[in-house]
């Protein structure tokens, strides 16, 4: 099991509130998928490399997340590749083969639109770490209870991230303990042990934590949870100058973009 | 005839403030401890590594087992549990979602489905259901060749579990009484309605975000199928054991939520 690194760097990314990265990273998620032309998008991915940059965010992140993703990059690369169907050709390779829609050659347009996909899928997947990793998570809570997200949705979340150690603990535990028993969890071992070794290490978890659950719920119950008064925070966050510059810089792009893709811009 | 002084009425007492909270620790009959408890469950289980299927590069998630049965657990409320858990984990690992930041609408999605078939509001689990299979047709990617076969493996059984009647019936009365034999087929056929709604939701997500052409979809689809039934096994496996455990355990879930 992998541990979780919840720390978060001090930079001027942090000093954002919560909501201001919230609205701002949503805006560059809803703008990568708005265009899909690769210079475009290679401009949103400028942005946000600037950004972890400015978060001092270490690079072997990005190259660890990209490690996941090579097999989907590739798959999406090649795809475009051969099959978009493009104009300008650049390289034959065969005669066209219809039964597969291959057109016989591979096309500019077909790269260039492959490369775009490829780079959507980068800035997708370093967008949501960027979150995280500048923003300790009960400021994040804080942000989507401020955003109006339901409390209980919230407070589900917190407390979830909260047992999460807990959670963690107990799985190493079971684990421990199913090695007693015989059931191994090397990595090299043939599948259908490895997915007995799931099963045994599952079903004691959740049977475990629901017996948790009890305690939870009846510490929710004697501190009232659910009474109708008004909810006070022990955080607080407050808009800075420099949060409504960036709202306001966020929105302008956002508009910009939107009226761009109206005018038929951004798209290959 | 007298008439009364206004003054002198005493006004009828105020019935005592009902305080109601207590109500507000649970969603869809289900207590937000449990939600909680789920949704970290669904965190950790992000943090294992994904198991690979001999012979193909596809992998069995333990995310996706959870998902599978989370309907059976937690009932509709299983959707919250899953968006709470999936919303964390896709910030906290999010290599085990390919749609990004929306990756938590999947196994929202496959909770949703499969809990409203268990809670017997088959109506709304058949009109998601077909939300979900009308947003794949929508994107005109899918009018390429072949590409109505890419939701039917699942989809089609998910919709006949949820549509006939006798077999809805036998299935959720299986589950509930928890009967020796059929509970094992029973399991396994609410697990494919929850890995359906969750397979066709990262389907169509991946489809709208990466213009995938059928070249890709239709000739991998035997590969799929049988990745996706190992992982619904795997999962029957899974959820006979907690259901079980959890009626022995006398633990809450939702089966008890239905007999109260």
């Amino acid at each position: 099991m992998m541990n979780i690194d919840m720390r978060t760097r001090k930079s001027p990314m942090q000093k954002l509130d919560g909501r201001t990265k919230l609205i701002a990273l949503s805006v560059i998620f809803v703008l990568v998928l708005l265009f899909s032309h690769p210079a475009y998008i290679l401009a949103l991915l400028g942005v946000v490399m600037v950004i972890w940059w400015s978060a001092k965010l270490p690079l072997q992140t990005i190259k660890d997340l990209f490690k996941y993703f090579l097999v989907i990059a590739v798959i999406i690369l090649v795809v475009q590749i051969f099959f978009y169907p493009g104009q300008t050709e650049l390289i034959r390779l065969s005669n066209p083969v219809p039964a597969i829609g291959f057109s016989g050659f591979i096309t500019l347009e077909g790269i260039l639109f492959g490369v775009a996909m490829v780079l959507r899928l980068v800035v997708i997947m370093i967008v949501a770490p960027l979150m995280v990793l500048t923003t300790p998570l009960p400021e994040l809570m804080l942000a989507l209870v401020k955003l109006k997200i339901p409390y209980r949705f919230a407070f589900i979340m917190t407390t979830a991230l909260s047992l999460l150690p807990s959670i963690q603990s107990h799985a190493a535990i079971i684990q421990q303990a199913q090695l007693c028993r015989g059931i191994t969890y090397d990595t090299a071992g043939k599948f259908f042990t490895k997915l007995r070794a799931s099963v045994a290490l599952l079903v004691p978890l959740i049977l475990g934590s629901f017996r948790d659950s009890q305690t939870l719920e009846i510490a929710m119950s004697s501190r009232a949870f659910g009474a109708p008064v008004k909810r006070t925070f022990l955080l607080d966050s407050q808009f800075s100058k420099i949060d409504y510059l960036i709202l306001a810089v966020t929105i302008a792009i956002l508009v910009t973009g939107i009226v761009l893709r109206i005018l038929g811009f951004g798209v290959y | 005839m007298s008439t009364q002084d206004p003054s002198n009425i005493v006004p009828p007492a105020q019935p005592a403030q009902v305080r109601t909270y207590k109500a507000r620790g649970r969603i869809f009959g289900m207590s937000i401890a449990v939600m909680s408890i789920w949704a970290a469950m669904y965190i950790a289980a992000s943090a294992i590594p994904a198991l690979p299927v001999p012979g193909m590069a596809g992998m069995i998630t333990v995310n996706a087992i959870m998902t599978a049965i989370s309907g059976m657990v937690l009932g509709p409320a299983a959707a919250i549990a899953n968006a709470a858990g999936g919303i964390v984990s896709m910030i906290l690992f999010p290599y085990g979602f390919s749609a990004g930041p929306l990756g938590f609408l999947t196994v929202t999605m496959g909770g949703l489905v499969a809990g409203l078939l268990f809670a017997n509001k088959w109506v709304w689990a058949a009109v998601f259901e077909l939300i979900i299979i009308g947003a794949w047709f929508v994107n005109p990617q899918s009018w390429q060749t072949g590409m109505w076969m890419v939701p039917l493996p699942y989809s089609a059984i998910a919709l006949l579990v949820i549509l006939v009647k006798p077999l809805r019936d036998w299935t959720r009365r299986s589950i509930l009484t928890q009967h020796k034999v059929w509970m094992w087929p029973a399991v396994f056929l609410m697990c494919t309605v929850g890995h359906a709604a969750e397979f066709m939701t990262t389907n169509t997500l991946v489809n709208w975000m990466f213009n995938l052409s059928w070249q890709y979809w239709v000739p991998t689809l035997p590969y799929w199928i049988m990745v996706d039934t190992v992982v619904i096994l795997a999962s029957t496996i899974v959820g006979v054991g907690v259901l079980i455990g959890l009626k022995k355990a006398r633990l809450p879930n939702y089966a008890d939520t239905l007999e109260q």
